[in-house]
Formats: C-alpha cells, sequence, structure tokens
C-alpha cells in the first residue's frame, strides 16, 4: 500500500492544532486523511462537516470545505449539503457527548435514511471540551467531574444503536490502531450510503487524569486493551510463543460489524 | 444445526478477507443464516487480518466466541497461533506453511523483540484435534499463481465443514477476477487433496538480512507537542524526550521505517523520509 | 406568464420561494405552516429540487443551512414552538453568513398555545431569539400578493447580504385564499461568487458592502465555516479586536443597505392627526379602520411596515411628525410600541391596541380604541 504524505491535505498555515498534547483525537484524524487519499477523493469534493467539542474542533486542520456546525447537528447539516449536491463526498466528525447526547436523534435519523454520508464518532467517555463531564459512551464507575463517585449510568454501545437506527455500514475501531483505521475509513468513505465509524479515542487530560489512567503514551496502550479479541496485543505480540488463552475480556468489538446494501436516499425520485 | 464457527487469520495482501467471502457465500448457497466479521486487530504493518464465520440455522452473533472455532485456518504460520485461543477444544487446525516474518519480528528488537514462532506442533498438542500443515502457497505456484494460495486453504478448510462442492465453486466464481475461477476452483480441490507435511520436512526459515535503508525522521518542532507517544512506541528507540521534556532523535540510523511514529502522532509533528538515491527511494 | 388564480397564503409562500429560485426545503410538520412544505414537497421535485423532512426544526434549519453552503438557495417555515427550536441555527446562520429563508406562520403562545389560532406573538422572538449581538431581517407581508412578493424579496436579501432572512406573518393570512396574478419566475441578485483565485480566497474577507462572496462548496474553493468568532479567513480567533471588528460588520453589512432593506406603506398619513401603526394581518384591519373614520371626515392614516426588522424608526419619526397620535395595533400584550415610542422620540402620543388571546384585531376595536382621539382628530 503506498505510504500518503498527509502533509498536502493539512491546513499548515493553521498548524498546530488546538488539541492537548497526546490527544488521540489527531491520530483519527491524520488516518481520516491517509483514507481519503488512498479513496481517490478530490480534495475540491470532500465536505467534512463536524459538531462542537475536541474531537469536532479537528476539521479546521482538514484542507477540504469543512463546516463547523453546532454542538450535536452536523448529521442535518451533512445532510443538507449531500442532498443539494449529491456529487460531493460528505463526512461528519463528531464526539460522544455530541453525538450521542445532543444530537443523538439527529445521528440516527440519518442512518435511517441511509443517507450516503460517512461519520466518525470519536469516543473518548467524556466531554473534553467543556472539561471532562461524563457523557452517555462513559463507562459505569468512571470519574468524570459530574461524577465524582463514579458514574452510576450505563453507557451507549453506538454500534449497537447504529446499526439498530439502519445504518448499512458500521464498524469500530480504535485510535491505537491507526493502519487499520486507515483501512477502515477507506472502506467507509467509499460505501454507498451511511458509514458509522465509532474510533475509540482518549482524553489524558480529563479522562486519563480522574481516572488514573496516565498520560497519551499509557492512554494509548490502554486503548489497545479496549479490544474484545486480544487481552492485551502488545503483551500478546511478546509472549505470542507460549500462547496464554486470554480471559474473556470485557472489551468491547472491534472491526467492521455490519455491512448491507439497502437503498441510499438522495432526496430525488432517480435514487 | 448448531451454529458453526470459522476464523480466517493471516496478514493483508493474503486474501483473507476474499476467502471468508467464498465461505460465507458457500453457506449461504447452501441455506444457512450467515453472519460474517472481520476483525482488524493490532495491525502494524503488514497488518494481520482476521475474520470469524459463523453459519447455521440461526445465528446471531458475527462473532465466534473464544475456544468455539470448529475450524482456525492460518494463512500465515504465527497470525495461525495467535487466533489458537478461538480454537474449540478438539477443533481442526489448518495451516499454510508459508512463514511471513513480520516487520515487528525483524532486526533487531529490544523492545517487541520477540522471536518468530517455531514450526513446532508439539507447541500446539493437545489444543487441536486437528492439525492439517499445507505448503498452499507452493501447490498454488504449481497451478500457476501463488495467488491463490487462499483457494488452497479453503479446499483443506472444507473438508471439516459439511458444505457441498457444488456451492464451494459457485461462491468461488462469484468472488474471485473472473479470468481466474478455473484456477481458483482447481487450486481449492488441491488443497482438499493436499498432503499434510511433518513440520520436520520444511527448512527453517532463516531471517533475510535487511536491505540497507537509511531513514531520516523529519521532526517538525513547530507543531510537536512533546507528548512523548513516539517515544513510547519507537521498537528501536530512536526517539527520546530528553530531561527538559523534549522530544529528541537519538538514534536515527536504528530507524527501521516502520513509522510507528509518524501514525501514532497526534500531532502530524513526524515524516519518515527516505532519502532519494536509497533503496526504496523517496517516499 | 402570469397566472390568475385564487391562492392561500401559504401556497403563494412557496410558489414565491420557487420563483425566486428555492431548490431546497427541509421543515417538520407544524400548524398552521405545513401547507408550505407540503407544497414543496409536491413541487420541488418537478424542478429538480429536493424536499426533505427532518426529525425537528433544529435539523430542518441545519440542513438548510448545509445546502446553502452546497449553493442551494434553501428555505424552512415553521410556527411558534418550531421557531423556538430554530434559534440556535439562526443566531449559527448570522455568524457564518449563510443565505437562507425561515418563514414564521405565527400562531397564539407561548409554548403549544393555540396551535390553530393567529397572534404576532414572534416579532421579539424574530428579532431577539437566538442569543448574542446579532442583526435581523425580518419582513411582514398582510396579503397574499404580499406573502409571494415579500418571500421573493426574503430570498434576494438573503442571497445578497449573506445572512437568514424571517418572513412572519400569521396564521390567518397563511390560511386566507385570495385571488392573486403570481409570476412563474422572477429574476433576483443572487450571492456574489469569489473573483480570486482559490489559493487568493479569504472566505470572511468582504468588500466595500461588508458582504464577503461565497462559493459553493465543491466549486474549487476549500473554504473554513464555523459559528465560533473568527477572522478573514474564517478560522477560530480569540483575539478581542478581530471578534469585534466580526460583530461589527454583521450589524454594519445590514446598516449599509438599510434603506434597500426597510419597506413601509402609508395611507392617508400626510394629513393624519391619528396615525395607525400596523402590520400583517392587523393592517388589514386597521385600512378598513381608515377608510371608516375618513368616510366620516376624521383625519386617521395608516403606517404598514412591510419591514419590521430593523425597525423603520427614520420612517416612523417621519411621517407621524404631524400626528398628535401614534395608535399601535398588534396582536399581543405589545411588542412592536416600545420601538414605536423610541421612534416617536415624545413628538406624539403613543397608544397601543393589544391582544392576545388567539383572535384577530377587527376594524371596530380599532376604532373604539380612536373613540377618544377622534374628536381632535375632526377637520
Ligand atoms: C447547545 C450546546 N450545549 C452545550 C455546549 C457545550 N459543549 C461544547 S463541546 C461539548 C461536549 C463535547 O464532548 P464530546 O462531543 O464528547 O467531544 P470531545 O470534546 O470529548 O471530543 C459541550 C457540552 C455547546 N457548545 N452547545
Ligand atoms: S481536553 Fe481531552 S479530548 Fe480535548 S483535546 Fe484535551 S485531551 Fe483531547
Ligand atoms: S519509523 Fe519511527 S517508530 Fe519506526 S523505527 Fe523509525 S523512528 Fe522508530
Ligand atoms: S508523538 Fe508527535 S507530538 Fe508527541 S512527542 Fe512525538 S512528534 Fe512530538
Ligand atoms: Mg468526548
Amino acid at each position: 500500500m503506498t505510504i500518503v504524505d498527509i502533509r498536502p491535505h493539512l491546513r499548515e498555515w493553521a498548524m498546530p492544532h488546538v488539541l492537548c498534547a497526546g490527544c488521540a483525537h489527531g491520530i483519527v484524524g491524520r488516518a481520516f486523511l491517509v483514507a481519503t487519499d488512498r479513496a481517490g477523493i478530490d480534495p475540491d469534493r470532500m465536505v467534512v462537516v463536524a459538531g462542537i467539542g475536541c474531537s469536532s474542533r479537528l476539521v479546521g486542520y482538514l484542507d477540504f470545505c469543512t463546516l463547523h456546525a453546532t454542538h450535536g447537528r452536523a448529521p442535518a447539516f451533512a445532510t443538507g449539503v449531500k442532498l443539494a449536491r449529491p456529487e460531493l463526498t460528505v463526512a461528519v466528525f463528531s464526539g460522544d457527548g455530541d453525538g450521542l447526547a445532543i444530537g443523538g436523534n439527529h445521528l440516527i435519523h440519518a442512518a435511517r435514511r441511509n443517507i450516503d454520508l460517512t461519520v466518525v464518532l470519536f469516543n473518548n467517555e467524556i466531554y473534553g471540551m467543556t472539561g471532562g463531564q461524563v457523557a452517555p459512551t462513559t463507562q459505569r464507575g468512571a470519574i468524570a467531574s459530574t461524577t465524582p463517585r463514579g458514574n452510576t449510568e450505563p453507557a451507549f454501545d453506538s454500534v449497537a444503536l447504529m446499526i439498530g437506527a439502519g445504518a448499512s455500514f458500521v464498524a469500530r475501531a480504535s485510535a491505537s490502531e491507526p493502519f487499520t483505521l486507515e483501512r477502515i475509513f477507506t472502506e467507509a468513505l467509499t460505501h454507498r450510503g451511511f458509514a458509522f465509524v465509532e474510533v475509540l479515542s482518549d482524553c489524558p487530560t480529563y479522562f486519563g487524569r480522574y481516572n488514573r489512567l496516565g498520560d497519551g503514551p499509557e492512554m494509548l496502550a490502554w486503548l489497545t486493551r479496549q479490544d474484545s479479541r486480544v487481552a492485551e496485543p502488545l503483551a500478546a505480540k511478546r509472549v505470542v510463543d507460549h500462547l496464554p488463552i486470554p480471559e474473556a475480556p470485557p472489551g468491547l468489538d472491534l472491526g467492521v460489524l455490519h455491512r448491507e446494501e439497502r437503498p441510499v436516499f438522495t432526496g430525488r425520485r432517480s435514487g | 444445526m448448531s451454529a458453526r464457527g470459522v476464523v480466517l487469520a493471516g496478514v493483508g495482501g493474503q486474501g483473507v478477507v476474499l476467502a471468508s467471502a467464498v465461505l460465507a457465500e458457500a453457506a449461504l448457497q447452501s441455506g444457512f443464516e450467515v453472519k460474517q466479521s472481520e476483525v482488524h486487530g493490532m495491525a502494524q504493518r503488514g497488518g494481520a487480518v482476521v475474520s470469524h464465520i459463523r453459519y447455521g440455522d440461526t445465528v446471531a452473533s458475527p462473532i465466534v466466541p473464544l475456544a468455539t472455532a470448529d475450524v482456525l485456518a492460518g494463512f500465515e504460520w504465527a497470525e495461525a497461533l495467535r487466533w489458537l485461543p478461538y480454537l474449540a477444544p478438539g477443533g481442526a487446525l489448518v495451516v499454510d506453511a508459508r512463514r511471513i516474518v513480520p516487520p515487528g519480528a525483524c532486526r533487531d528488537h529490544r523492545r517487541w523483540g520477540v522471536p518468530y514462532p517455531p514450526l513446532d506442533p508439539t507447541s500446539i498438542a493437545g489444543r487441536t484435534g486437528a492439525v492439517v500443515l499445507i505448503d498452499a502457497t507452493g501447490i498454488a505456484g504449481t497451478l500457476g499463481n501463488v495467488k491463490a494460495a487462499n483457494s488452497v486453504v479453503m479446499g483443506a478448510v472444507s473438508r471439516f465443514l459439511d458444505l457441498s462442492d457444488a456451492a464451494w465453486e459457485k461462491a468461488i466464481a462469484r468472488f474471485v477476477p473472473p479470468r481466474t475461477v478455473d484456477l481458483n476452483i482447481e487450486a481449492f480441490h488441491a488443497g482438499q487433496q493436499a498432503e499434510t507435511l511433518d513440520p520436520a520436512d520444511i527448512p527453517e526459515l532463516g531471517l533475510d538480512p535487511l536491505p540497507e535503508r537509511h531513514y531520516h525522521i523529519d521532526v517538525n518542532e513547530a507543531w510537536c507537542k512533546d507528548c512523548g507517544i513516539c517515544p513510547s512506541i519507537c521498537p528501536e528507540f530512536c526517539l527520546a524526550l530528553d530531561d527538559a521534556h523534549r522530544l529528541v532523535v537519538v538514534d536515527e540510523e536504528a530507524c527501521t521505517g516502520c513509522r510507528l511514529c509518524e501514525v501514532l502522532c497526534p500531532d502530524f509533528a513526524i515524516r519518515i523520509v527516505t532519502p532519494v538515491g536509497a533503496q526504496g527511494g523517496a517516499r | 406568464m402570469k397566472q390568475s388564480r385564487l391562492i392561500q397564503g401559504n401556497e403563494a409562500c412557496a410558489l414565491g420561494a420557487v420563483a425566486a429560485g428555492c431548490r431546497f426545503y427541509a421543515g417538520y410538520p407544524i400548524t398552521p405552516s405545513s401547507e408550505i412544505a407540503e407544497y414543496m414537497a409536491r413541487h420541488l421535485p418537478e424542478e429538480d429540487g429536493v424536499f426533505v423532512q427532518m426529525e425537528d426544526e433544529i435539523s430542518s434549519l441545519g440542513a438548510v443551512i448545509g445546502a446553502s453552503f452546497a449553493g442551494a438557495r434553501a428555505m424552512t417555515a415553521t410556527s411558534g414552538p418550531g421557531f423556538s427550536l430554530m434559534q440556535e441555527h439562526i443566531g449559527y446562520a448570522v455568524m457564518a453568513e449563510a443565505p437562507c429563508v425561515i418563514v414564521d406562520v405565527m400562531r397564539a403562545g407561548p409554548s403549544t398555545g393555540r396551535p390553530t389560532s393567529p397572534s404576532q406573538g414572534d416579532v421579539m422572538a424574530a428579532r431577539w431569539g437566538t442569543h448574542g449581538d446579532h442583526p435581523a431581517i425580518v419582513l411582514t407581508p398582510a396579503s397574499v400578493t404580499e406573502i409571494f412578493e415579500l418571500t421573493v424579496r426574503a430570498f434576494e436579501l438573503a442571497e445578497t447580504l449573506r445572512m437568514p432572512v424571517i418572513v412572519l406573518y400569521d396564521e390567518v393570512l397563511g390560511h386566507t385564499r385570495e385571488t392573486v396574478e403570481l409570476p412563474p419566475r422572477v429574476e433576483i441578485a443572487g450571492r456574489r461568487t469569489p473573483r480570486v483565485a482559490p489559493t487568493e480566497f479569504r472566505p470572511k474577507e468582504a468588500g466595500p458592502d461588508g458582504v464577503p462572496p461565497l462559493p459553493a462548496f465543491g466549486d474549487g474553493y476549500r473554504f473554513h465555516v464555523t459559528g465560533l468568532t473568527h477572522d478573514e479567513r474564517g478560522f477560530p480567533t480569540d483575539e478581542a479586536e478581530v471578534a469585534g471588528r466580526l460583530i461589527r460588520r454583521l450589524h454594519a453589512k445590514v446598516e449599509a443597505h438599510r434603506d434597500d432593506i426597510v419597506e413601509v406603506e402609508t395611507l392617508l398619513c400626510d394629513d393624519a392627526d391619528i396615525v395607525i401603526f400596523a402590520f400583517g394581518i392587523v393592517a388589514r384591519a386597521a385600512k378598513e379602520a381608515v377608510m371608516v373614520a375618513r368616510a366620516q371626515g376624521l383625519r386617521v392614516g395608516l403606517l404598514r411596515p412591510r419591514t419590521i426588522w430593523p425597525f423603520p424608526d427614520r420612517e416612523v419619526a417621519k411621517i407621524t411628525a404631524g400626528a398628535s397620535v401614534v395608535l399601535v395595533a398588534e396582536m399581543n400584550l405589545g411588542q412592536v410600541v416600545r420601538e414605536v415610542e423610541r421612534a416617536v422620540a415624545g413628538n406624539a402620543r403613543v397608544e397601543g391596541l393589544f391582544r392576545a388571546d388567539g383572535e384577530a384585531i377587527d376594524p371596530e376595536e380599532i376604532l373604539q380604541a380612536l373613540a377618544p382621539d377622534l374628536e381632535g382628530a375632526a377637520r
């Protein structure tokens, strides 16, 4: 696979970006740029719409047409862009709070319509931008600034939600596996219909600090342990010759978890 | 029929995804409900690819639970071993004897320096019901194209599944490139008949010396936030944080060009450059 | 070719939009504006346009803004509760400078109120409903024909000034049927596109009239749009000076075109001792009251704004200069009256006639309200 130099796809004049040191959101943004290149998308015809949050701020650095919308509503703006100009490739960047709390309804309905969008949901289990409040994805027991004694609410499973809502491509990937991310994004961008990719990302500044998970490097290692198939991949790599059977880990299923062909909503008579 | 589970594992480019599409289609053709999911493990370069296929009268989840797979097919030895925990006790392990040394095991691996696993069935003794070690790549080569190795493996896999040859052939015809249909069907049947090798007959795999390449680690200091991620993941310890917690390149010579630092830098601050003139060319 | 037909106010609105080149409509059903959506759903596809029914009014205006940046003339329509939900994106459209038209067919509120009854209770919401300092352009038609005209006008203002424009009328007008002659197409001025090469383009750099050119997404200009305070490159900034400059420009571009935007209509005001100030459906009743009063030889006139925001202060001051009483009749408990007081600046006594029960004000009520002052208005 060819190596993609992403710098031409960045608004270099706007760099460095505003995100904290070690925040994995940037890794995801990079993989997305590689995927747009691999998918052969003309940058002039690529539109990325974002909500509000740290993850959403990333779009300002991507040298496409970028629409930094309102909190949670990016799928609605993107729907307008795509319907008005179907030849554009339209993607959405959204945070877990953005996409699953305030914007949950918009996300559900965009999936139901199976409109040709690619939605990237950055799940860091927290509201990063506003200073570490609990999110609908925060695991039970985790500390956030508004759950000082530990979260007592259950977390959303966005993949199950999106499959139920009718998304025709649903995947989950991790910021700690950038090559996989590149591949899944490429598939999502070339899928016709509503493609949803939840990316396990992190927030060392708040989630990491509150839950004693360390800084950027430690949190990346922590992220690799979220994969249900590989309890501890870096470690597993080291111990491959004596092959412990891992305990069934409590983690999440990763990969392309659902794919189907369904009529795509274009708002026009000739689909 | 209770659900059957098959796990296919290999590295990128081996056709794991295609092979799993073929199996899923063959099961569909046979009237079963099928669920398939590709799983992307810890894909560093040469990316590991694994696919789960489950079929039966009704199947709920696409994921084969641990220790329940009827067949584990490895398109590559180390990958097969890595996914062994998914094989049911008494399940069949089908594996291509070909070994592809992943970049994580190349050169002098001080950190992830794992020796490539020995081709020794005793290391898996007691964990499987049957081990079918075949020279799939060699067989495919004799037939005319090593790329058909995945069909050879699937032929061997078919011995342990209850799907008709007709269903398999239809599925192959549907998914492989049109001009290679006959070749792949031939390869499939060769796989059904392939003899099981004795590991002793397979020559030990010597690590090829790496070609001489030099990489330049191009750090954009204006963008780097000294977050410490790249020093923590560089397998060759080329990068470090100094006492002032600033990123420094300490050993450019040792860089293998794996680009982990580049892809894991959240700030787009590192590029690995192969100088012009060096083997492999400029990036 | 003009067609003479008996049509409803809401249909005239949709016809006006299509005639002005609207090719994107996103909305959510709500009484008494739903007919606009239904008409658009039937007819936009014939024009190669797109209709979409969204999940709520927030997303409706969001989709409209998205379509607008993709180059379409775009519109949504709603009523009270939906108008409340749209406020978030009205502010966004102001800040991001997205051309779009929002129709609010007012019903009695607050809250769910009386869905099938008229009101003029959203005048201030149309001006100040969204947070922060922002300009507003709100047009107030008073007849079926005028709904058509002002919807067309709204598109022209939205496109040329790069901002949301609100068309505000009430349930009665929306459901009134009148015979009208309407052209199927109306040429309007559109948005200005950049003259410079993409590499030179600074998306929020305005010309002398304060309006930055706007290319469509996909036309080769790759630019950033944000609701955050931003600089001329369209990029977020925290510099107070840049922030102040942006907010002032957003107001200044409206101020610079103010005389073009503001339109009022007068009836027999020249010699009037009493001027009735009324807009929308109330102006129809006021007109009748004026005619009745004039028939009795009383010097009563009508001042009717077609543009309620920016408020026609200068026009009000000038037209009421010779009057001793200004009666403001509105279907709310007194929203516009304070603006009129401000504009009249003590030169006449300002009285109010308010009604907020979901019933329209009739001419008789207006005449009654005038009764104490009619003596002075006698010739
Ligand atoms: C209507 C509205 N409510 C609240 C906010 C404040 N706000 C900004 S970002 C954010 C949450 C962001 O969290 P998430 O979407 O998870 O993104 P992250 O910062 O974690 O990447 C909130 C609540 C807002 N901008 N708008
Ligand atoms: S606050 Fe958290 S999510 Fe936001 S940039 Fe910092 S680390 Fe990332
Ligand atoms: S490419 Fe980066 S991570 Fe890989 S060896 Fe070189 S410096 Fe280390
Ligand atoms: S990962 Fe990037 S930002 Fe972090 S220390 Fe390395 S170069 Fe700097
Ligand atoms: Mg978050």
